[in-house]
């Protein structure tokens, strides 16, 4: 199986250097990527379930673009609807009727939505949702979990960040993961001082396992949170309709009061929604929060298109299944190696790692053979399983997934052998 | 106060323990020191103290006081102490008064030494041998530094929280020098030198990108992207200590 290189993406980054601050910055840096040299930087293309690089490489796509694909590259529903959007206006002066569609929609699908506001990017909600619980209890402090990830403004970040002062974190106070005796503990030390609760339906830090709720987590922060009047935000950026159409709250039979929504709903296109409960609604009219580009009918049309069609065919089930049928033939593969693939996360959007190898130094390498190779797996983050990947997918990565683990052994020989 | 507090241990931990390194790789250092038979310690009244040892050619140092020396140096304050180091305060003679004479005329020669060495420009960093020097003191300074920034400053403490146990090796490809940090039960080890089964690594493709990469004048992300600085393994340990390293130069800038 010949391996990929990629000279045009190794150029392209050295012009990048001159003019944009990394090369390329953010979450798309190529600097978790271990080594960068086995993955490509730059996409020329990308349809269905895959992507082609500057340098005519094709892969099958794991990243579904950090999770906004889920639907496939180019999707036509999508598309067709976009078009069609953009051909009677986009930014314009007024809002579009598209708007009130589908915030009746999200309306319609999700219990926990009694209305929806939308915005561009995540981190657009996450500091709504603040602003929300702020104004509605009069309070400052923010709960939040050690390690979740809500953006990048200041409040959202672990002390020590750059840009990030004292006063950013004051009324963020952090909590472990799965830990209710933490959060009564912070609600009797700040007593009426607690605005909100936000956390991700189940934890994802980066570099690390993901953490299911413990048995009962969700229903007894809940119950907190309506015993103390505190905003309970679930941040479902990255998991909403990955898990169930209705929000991953109703997957994990809770209801929040404000829910975050932004990857999956348009299939690509920019857009993040907030939605909450009637109670809040008058609130969210009243905080100020807006954005050049937040209004724009064409993402707005992309997603109605999209969750419609989600909806028909139960997307997060198919995810959720082809996600199963490919974890499993991998640990199979992996064991066949002497090596433990573990996976954490609902299928849908895994997280994978070797365990044979605690410094993740083995599991990089072997990430790194998948991907010179055509299944471009990531060593840091969740991976994604969208809709559009194929049974010929899951068998081609399964090919792939078998070849780098004789790559790796070949390397190591028996070092980290289970 | 506790920045002076920690600017002092730096000074002292950090750049003052360099001295051995120095006279281990300048000649001209080691020439200086060659006919040095004297101990001498620095104590900061609640602050650091250290103890260097010149003897038949090497230099050793240690953290805290440590044998019968024949010079004491007393500073009243860390504030005072960094005064020094900065070249406008002196020291209180607690003991040694009969090497007053040595103190006034020959150990500024090897300070003034370690002054040159780290304080780079272009010019300097053109001399090949320069350039080592440099390269090596500056290694050992980030990580003496760090393990005193993650112990002490109080925001890199809660840097160093997040930072889980085991070794992260910074080395120079392809034979060093290298230095470590090895985190473990809260406690922070700084050395120089390999270390077995590193959980990270950072790996200088060679010398002159290390002295950039550690001087400042290298993008990391640029030079991580572009394969001139290589990480593995347990990247979020070299995420956070590279957060602790970005504070340095606030205190010794």
């Amino acid at each position: 199986m010949a391996t990929y290189r990629y000279s045009k993406s190794q150029e392209l980054f050295r012009r990048a250097a001159g003019v944009i601050p990394g090369g390329i910055y953010g979450h798309f840096s190529p600097a978790p990527l271990v080594p960068p040299s086995a993955y490509p930087f730059y996409t020329a293309r990308a349809e269905g379930s895959r992507f082609w690089d500057v340098d005519g490489n094709v892969f099958i796509d794991y990243m579904c673009a950090y999770g906004p694909m889920v639907m496939g590259y180019g999707a036509a529903h999508v598309e067709e609807a976009a078009a069609a959007q953009r051909r009677l206006g986009d930014s314009t002066t007024g809002a579009a009727p598209v708007m009130v569609e589908l915030a009746e929609l999200l309306v319609d699908i999700m219990p926990a939505a009694d209305w929806a506001f939308f915005a561009k990017n995540g981190a657009d909600v996450t500091n709504f949702a603040v602003m929300i619980a702020r104004d509605a209890t009069g309070r400052d402090k923010i709960v939040m979990i050690d390690g979740g990830y809500h953006g990048t403004a200041g409040w959202m970040q672990a002390p020590g960040h750059h840009g990030v002062s004292e006063e950013d974190q004051r009324h963020v106070v952090r909590i472990p993961w799965n830990d209710v005796p933490a959060f009564e503990a912070v609600l009797d030390q700040y007593p009426g001082d607690v605005a909100g609760f936000i956390a991700t339906p189940y934890h994802i830090p980066t570099f690390a396992d993901s953490q299911m709720p413990a048995d009962g987590y969700w229903e007894k922060i809940q119950a907190l949170c309506r015993r103390h009047n505190v905003v309970l935000i679930v941040d479902d950026i990255r998991h909403g309709f990955r898990l169930d159409m209705a929000g991953s709250s109703a997957y994990f039979g809770f209801t929040p009061d404000l829910t975050c929504l932004c990857k999956a709903m348009a299939n690509g296109y920019p857009i993040s929604a907030l939605v909450g409960c009637e109670a809040l609604k008058s609130t969210a009219a009243r905080v100020f929060h807006t954005g050049s580009y937040w209004f724009q009918a064409v993402p707005m049309a992309a997603a109605r298109a999209n969750l419609v069609k989600m909806g028909e065919i139960n997307a997060p089930q198919v995810m959720l299944t082809r996600g199963a049928l490919l974890l499993d033939a991998m640990v199979n593969i992996a064991r066949g190696y002497g090596y433990e693939l573990k996976v954490t996360g609902v299928p849908s959007m895994p997280y994978v790692r070797i365990t044979n190898d605690e410094s993740l130094m083995l599991h990089q390498d072997w990430c790194a053979e998948c991907t010179r190779r055509g299944a471009y797996f990531t060593p840091h983050h969740n991976w994604f399983i969208s809709a559009a990947h194929t049974d010929a997918d899951i068998q081609r990565t399964l090919e792939i997934v078998d070849e780098a683990f004789k790559a790796v052994r070949a390397k190591y020989g028996s070092a980290f052998q289970s | 106060m506790i920045e002076s507090l920690v600017k002092a241990n730096l000074n002292l931990y950090a750049v003052l323990r360099n001295l051995p390194l120095l006279v281990k790789s300048d000649p001209v250092a080691a020439k200086t020191v060659a006919q040095w038979r004297i101990g001498i310690q620095f104590v900061v009244w609640r602050g650091p103290a250290a103890t260097l040892v010149f003897e038949d050619g090497t230099c050793v140092f240690e953290r805290g006081r440590h044998g019968n020396t024949e010079v004491v140096f007393g500073f009243i304050t860390p504030a005072h102490f960094n005064r020094m180091m900065d070249g406008k305060g002196t020291p209180v003679p607690l003991k040694g008064f009969r090497h007053l004479g040595f103190m006034r005329n020959e150990f500024p020669k090897i300070a003034d030494r370690l002054a040159f060495f780290l304080k780079p420009t272009d010019a300097k960093l053109a001399d090949p041998h320069y350039l080592a020097v440099n390269t090596r003191l500056t290694l050992a300074t980030a990580v003496f530094a760090a393990r005193e920034l993650a112990l002490f400053d109080p925001t890199c403490r809660q840097v160093a929280d997040r930072i889980r146990d085991g070794a992260v090796l910074l080395k120079i490809l392809p034979d060093g020098p290298s230095a470590h940090l090895i985190f473990e039960g809260g406690e922070v080890t700084a050395g120089l030198g390999d270390v077995q089964r590193p959980m990270a690594r950072i790996d200088f493709r060679d010398q002159a990108t290390a002295n950039a990469f550690l001087n400042g004048r290298l993008d990391p992300f640029t030079a991580i992207a572009s394969g001139e600085v290589a990480i593995r393994g347990q990247t979020p340990m070299i995420d956070n200590l590279s957060l602790i390293f970005d504070r340095i130069p606030g205190y010794l800038g």
